[in-house]
């Protein structure tokens, strides 16, 4: 047993951009190695977009803040979002025209889980897929979307249950990270939230990280899977979105006095927040989704 | 005047003198407590409340939620250990234990910098001390001395745990021994729980042992689980039960509003005591507000409660 030389860790963790700099920079360089990476928001706020994006620029050499690196997409809820990946890739493509000679998408493997259970007995295989690994564009980042959906319905809400959940949790986090590790991986996790009804009610309302409460659509929501699921990832992001009348974030429009801003115009803000990071400060980003991707926005 | 000793060494290799094996004066007491001073947090408010700092020869157990500075604080101390004795370290070196992932070299490093910084402005003194210090302690110096192990299973826990007392033994000046989280691994289901708490119990004594053996100081940090008792939901340290003997002191991290607290939950010497402290981008610091308390249901829960249940 010999310790690690922390000198050839610098000057910093490797990270995985996300192709885009705005948000790069909100992050510290991007999603970092070693480590498991959490995302969370409600539906249609980015979670899937955002891996997906992950999946191509992880191709990027690391020159370009990529990992020179394929991906391994596990997808447990939906069918997997193929036609947006395809539209995401052309894009990528054309910012990127002499990087790649095949198809990106050729190096994203796809694989579907149903259960939490099976989940954890297929770590042996993916462990083999990673060491069996094509050397020149070996598999560096892991994503798992969404972790939530494996345990939100299997699990009855009995002290044994939760606390065979609650086991799961850790087994399963503690072979990713030990994957991490070994293979040098960037693990990315999606997970849901779950509404804060009343005031901070008991357990779910207990602070956790930067954010006193987190909002989205204008509710007070709160990550699944509980405490013990976040003792088991190193950094959690936050996405929100909340509709925002246009003009009041700079005072130009007094919404009181439009009569409570029915029939004011809005627009969708959509924010990064870091909840907690070993690295980074609490900080924040807005961002924005079109067609060519995600991409953070400097106000 | 007689004293007996309250050290655990039955070895009779004690430093001071006593007709009775492993008894000592008071003077001894005193002496030793000037030989072996406390290792600075960096928040004054915090050393307040620990008596002047961490102490030696003593397992000192921190838990709080997840990002309430953990790592921060243990990543602080294993480089406030490396700073002259005078300034509140004890020129010594740090081992690392990471059991998760979350020591991250760009904090360390930013961390490090600060201090450098930081014993630059304080000056004056000691001044040939310092100056050594500062000729010596470049951040990838205090980065060397930081012992850093990852361990991805309960078994190299325990492994390197038990290995633990032939490096020291090769590594003398090693003064801190840090472990971030010591519950993680032990957090799955284990068919025997009987063995779990064997092996906890074992790996707690064995850092009792080390740190007794050694002089050093030994920081556990641990995860927050919710436990059902009496009907509703209380804030515990993990593995309460396999643990609540196993450390010396017991400090909890908790969120009071927008601020971060420290709480002595548990010590021989340290009355139970708050204090707020903050994380910087140089690490664990003073807190910047003097900021009305905030009483929250929540802080009672975490006050009142927290312990091993």
């Amino acid at each position: 047993m010999t310790p690690e030389n922390l000198l050839h860790r610098l000057p910093s963790t490797q990270k995985c951009t996300f192709g885009c700099p705005v948000l790069d920079r909100c992050l510290g360089g991007g999603i970092p190695c070693n480590s498991i990476t959490e995302l969370v928001a409600e539906s249609g706020c980015g979670k899937t977009q955002l891996c997906l994006q992950l999946a191509l620029s992880a191709q990027l050499p690391p020159s370009l803040g990529g990992l020179s690196a394929s991906s391994l997409y596990i997808h447990t809820e939906f069918s997997f979002p193929s036609r947006r990946l395809h539209q995401l890739s052309h894009a990528f493509i054309t910012s990127h025209p002499r990087i790649f000679n095949n198809d990106p998408c050729d190096r994203i493997f796809v694989h579907a889980v149903y259960s939490a259970d099976q989940l954890f007995d297929i770590m042996p295989k993916i462990e083999s897929f990673l060491e069996n690994m094509n050397a020149q564009l070996p598999v560096k980042l892991i994503v798992i979307d969404s972790i939530a959906a494996l345990f939100r319905s299997e699990f009855e809400n009995t002290p044994i249950e939760l606390k065979r959940r609650s086991s799961l949790f850790f087994k399963i986090s503690g072979k990713l990270k030990s994957l991490a590790k070994r293979f040098g991986l960037a693990v990315v996790v999606t997970n849901q939230v779950v509404d804060l009804m009343g005031h901070s009610e008991g357990m779910n309302g207990l602070k956790v990280g930067n954010l006193g409460s987190l909002v989205s659509s204008g509710r007070r929501v709160c990550p699944a899977l509980g405490l013990a699921w976040a003792n088991c990832v190193n950094s959690r992001l936050f996405l929100s979105r909340n509709e925002e009348v246009v003009g009041e974030e700079n005072g130009s429009v007094d919404v009181s006095a439009c009569g409570g801003g029915d029939f004011l115009p809005r627009q969708t803000r959509r924010r990064l927040h870091v909840v907690f990071a070993p690295h980074l400060p609490d900080s924040s980003c807005e961002f924005v989704i079109r067609r060519e991707g995600v991409f953070g926005v400097e106000r | 005047m007689r004293v007996a000793s309250h050290s655990h060494r039955l070895d009779g290799s004690a430093g001071g003198c006593g007709t009775v094996n492993g008894a000592q004066t008071a003077w001894d007491l005193l002496h030793e407590e000037a030989m072996f001073p406390r290792i600075t947090t960096s928040c004054e408010d915090l050393d307040n409340i620990l008596g002047g700092g961490i102490n030696c020869k003593e397992v000192t157990e921190i838990g709080g939620v997840p990002g309430i500075g953990k790592t921060q604080l243990g990543i602080q101390l294993a480089i406030n250990v490396q700073i002259p004795v005078d300034y509140g370290g004890l020129g010594g070196k740090a081992i690392y234990i990471d059991t998760e992932g979350s020591f991250m070299v760009e904090r360390a490093l930013q961390i490090a910098e600060a201090c450098i910084e930081d014993m630059s402005e304080c000056g004056g003194l000691l001044r040939k001390d310092f100056q050594a210090f500062q000729l010596k302690m470049h951040p990838n110096n205090i980065l060397e001395n930081i012992f850093y192990f990852r361990v991805c299973s309960y078994t190299e826990q325990i492994a390197l745990i038990n290995y633990l007392d032939k490096f020291i033994s090769e590594h003398k000046d090693v003064k801190i021994v840090i472990v971030d989280s010591v519950t993680f691994h032990f957090r799955q289901d284990f068919d025997d729980l009987a063995l779990r708490t064997r092996l906890l119990s074992g790996m707690a004594l064995k850092l009792m042992k080390l740190a007794k053996d050694f002089s050093l100081v030994v920081v556990l940090l641990n995860q927050v689980t919710t436990k059902y008792i009496d009907g509703s939901f209380q804030l515990t340290l993990a593995l309460g039960d396999s643990w609540s003997h196993s450390c010396t002191n017991r400090v909890i991290l908790y969120w009071n509003g927008n601020e971060r607290y420290a709480y002595i939950d548990k010590s021989p010497s340290l009355r139970s005591a708050s204090a707020p402290y903050s994380v910087t981008s140089k690490g664990i610091r003073n807190s910047a507000s003097n900021c009305k308390r905030i009483k929250s249901g929540v802080v009672h829960l975490v006050i009142s409660r927290v312990g091993h249940g």
